[in-house]
């Protein structure tokens, strides 16, 4: 190759290659789509997975790496959306004793209540907690205060809303002090909380209401023995401590060796959820890519031998005015990268463009690297070596005489 | 500058042997203009292919400028064609996707020659054969006087020492074929060493020597 190195060698070839391409430009629009898809759909895995992953961490670092999580209902419940509710305020008080925990936050859910403000109506699901939630929950507020140890003791009748409810019920009005129908109770709100956006496919976190648990569990549901949920964090071993608290539970609920009727999550089990989100992403994309970068190395190995038959003629001249063997396999080698590489900044391209789309319909936000670009343009080099080198073998083994003569 | 010492060839069909060439010896010395005639089948192309060093003989010595070719590998048999060998041919063989001047400039994209300004030189060639205003035009755009002429500049821009010309006039009308022939000798003239290779008797005055080939034996070698 460094007999081409020379600026003005390299400057001509490039031209000609150039004007190759154009030449053929047919075939060679065909072989650029192929790879520009292809391309496109490496750099979507790319970015979505560094995104999901990226949006996991953030879930993992707000939880904290030591919060364990205790809900109603087994885990087949869950799944199938069953509500059951079996945890108490007993079981509660048994957690907090155990070795280590140091913080405990109690939640009993009401769903599907309507919330009033003047002629606005907005259907959502308060949520009775204790006063430690927002700190444990790292959840900051967008305006006013939370509510304190005492609004529980006096069951105060004050809320802190989410962010998708303020929007709904104050469209950016200020809503500090004013006062809401929540079901029949009028609540005052002092404090909205700070938009959280919405995680892949979930429900929207930001559309509720928190409550003191004391309020929710007196006056909007009655319910005085049970919990929807408790999250504790730890200073011992997260592992060590769920066994503690199973053990605990099935106690209190007389467990012996049957399925529990609760289920136990910590940041861990959400970082593994995410990993099996962007594990299948990668999977179906990932297919989809490969299959979209092999047809269109086939496509351009196609066209590209088409092409040498025609240009038989035009190797043959190369030959006899000083081309090697090695010379035209490395010229057309480099035609073929060229295409693809082409291609692959296309590819690059629109996934840029499309980034938006996507992001907008997958709800997972993309993050768009210079890893990605290395990565896609490896790849887009990658096809147009395979798929080139057995059509430039062949235009290299041509005889010049046998060339010309033809 | 070419020494060629009982040179052989033979294709082989099958198990049967086909000889082309029956044993040629041949000196051509620097600055000769060489007329190489024969009729169809006689061996002269495949004469000029191992001469041109695109094709191998089967028996006997080939010294090309002093040096003994035989058993020079692809690389360096390339080198030896791109710095001392110009090639024309009776089709032009112009490449359809360059223009005039890009066509002309082929071989430097494979030269380890320092040629300097290579572009400029394309240009005066170019001139020099009445192209000035066709540097530009594609193949398609231009008479076969003309592509030969651009065929002819190509073979110049890298200085070779030997013009390959193989029947450069036969695609072309007479009058026009004899204005490359005169160019051929004005270029001779000038000190380059030509062979042309054709059939046609009438080319036969413009050299300076005669060699006829029959049936793979050079038959009549004469300098005018």
């Amino acid at each position: 190759m460094a007999l081409y190195l020379k600026i003005l060698q390299f400057k001509e070839f490039l031209e000609e290659i150039l004007k190759i391409l154009y030449y053929y430009k047919g075939r060679v629009v065909f072989s650029l789509s192929g790879v520009a898809l292809g391309i496109l759909s490496i750099c979507v895995i790319i970015t979505t997975i560094d995104g999901a992953n990226k949006k996991a961490y953030e879930i993992f670092e707000a939880l904290g790496p030591d919060s364990i999580m205790i809900f109603s209902g087994s885990e087949r419940q869950r799944m199938a959306r069953e509500r059951v509710i079996t945890l108490t305020h007993i079981d509660a008080e048994s957690i907090e004793k155990i070795n280590g925990i140091y913080d405990i936050t109690k939640t009993f859910p009401v769903r599907g209540l309507t919330l009033r403000y003047r002629d606005r109506k907005w259907q959502t699901n308060v949520i009775g907690a204790t006063e430690n939630y927002f700190s444990s929950y790292s959840w900051k507020l967008y305006l006013g205060t939370v509510f304190k140890k005492e609004d529980l003791e006096n069951l105060e009748s004050v809320c802190v809303i989410g962010f998708k409810v303020y929007d709904e019920l104050f469209k950016g009005e200020d809503a500090i002090g004013k006062t809401i129908q929540i079901g029949k109770l009028p609540t005052k709100v002092i404090g909205v909380l700070e938009e959280k956006g919405g995680a892949a496919g979930g429900p929207n976190i930001d559309d509720r209401v928190i409550m003191p648990l004391s309020t929710v569990v007196s006056k909007l549901s009655n319910e005085k023995r049970y919990l929807g949920a408790i999250r504790v964090k730890t200073s011992r071993d997260v592992d060590a401590t769920i066994e503690d608290i199973k053990a605990v539970l099935r106690k209190n609920h007389g467990i012996i060796g049957e399925q529990d009727d609760f289920t136990i999550r910590s940041s861990r089990d959400i970082l593994q959820f995410m990993s099996v989100i962007s594990g299948s992403l990668f999977l179906f994309l990932g297919t989809a890519s490969i299959v979209a970068l092999v047809v269109s190395g086939f496509v351009l190995a196609n066209l590209f031998y088409l092409t040498i038959q025609e240009r038989k003629k035009d190797i043959g001249i190369r030959r006899a005015y000083g081309a090697s063997r090695r010379g035209i396999l490395l010229s057309f080698l480099f035609e073929s990268v060229f295409i693809t590489f082409l291609g692959g900044i296309i590819g690059i391209i629109l996934s840029l463009l499309l980034q938006g789309v996507f992001e907008k319909l997958f709800d997972i936000p993309m993050k768009f690297s210079f890893k990605v670009v290395v990565f896609a343009l490896l790849f887009s080099c990658l096809t147009g070596t395979i798929s080139g080198f057995k059509p430039a073998l062949k235009a290299s083994k041509i005889e010049p005489i046998e060339a010309i003569r033809g | 500058m070419i020494t060629l010492k009982g040179i052989k060839k033979s294709y082989f069909i099958g198990e049967r042997e086909l000889p082309i060439l029956k044993g040629i010896d041949l000196t051509i010395q620097s600055g000769e203009l060489v007329i190489l005639m024969g009729v169809s089948g006689s061996g002269k192309t495949t004469l000029m292919n191992i001469i041109g060093l695109l094709d191998k003989q089967t028996e006997g010595e080939y010294f090309f400028m002093d040096r003994n070719v035989d058993g020079l590998d692809d690389e360096t048999l390339a080198v030896l064609r791109n710095e001392h060998i110009g090639f024309v041919f009776q089709q032009f063989f112009l490449l359809p996707y360059l223009n005039a001047i890009e066509n002309v400039l082929i071989p430097i994209v494979y030269s380890k020659k320092n040629i300097k300004h290579p572009r400029e030189k394309a240009k005066q060639l170019l001139a020099r054969f009445g192209l000035s205003d066709r540097i530009h035009n594609k193949p398609s755009q231009l008479s076969g006087g003309e592509q030969q002429r651009v065929a002819i500049a190509r073979a110049l821009i890298n200085d070779p020492d030997l013009i390959l010309a193989d029947e450069p006039t036969g695609a072309l009308d007479s009058k026009t074929g004899n204005e490359i022939m005169e160019l051929f000798r004005m270029l001779n003239n000038e000190g380059k060493t030509i062979i042309v290779v054709t059939h046609d008797p009438k080319l036969a005055q413009f050299g300076k020597r005669l060699i006829r080939i029959e049936d793979g034996i050079i038959s009549e070698d004469t300098t005018v």
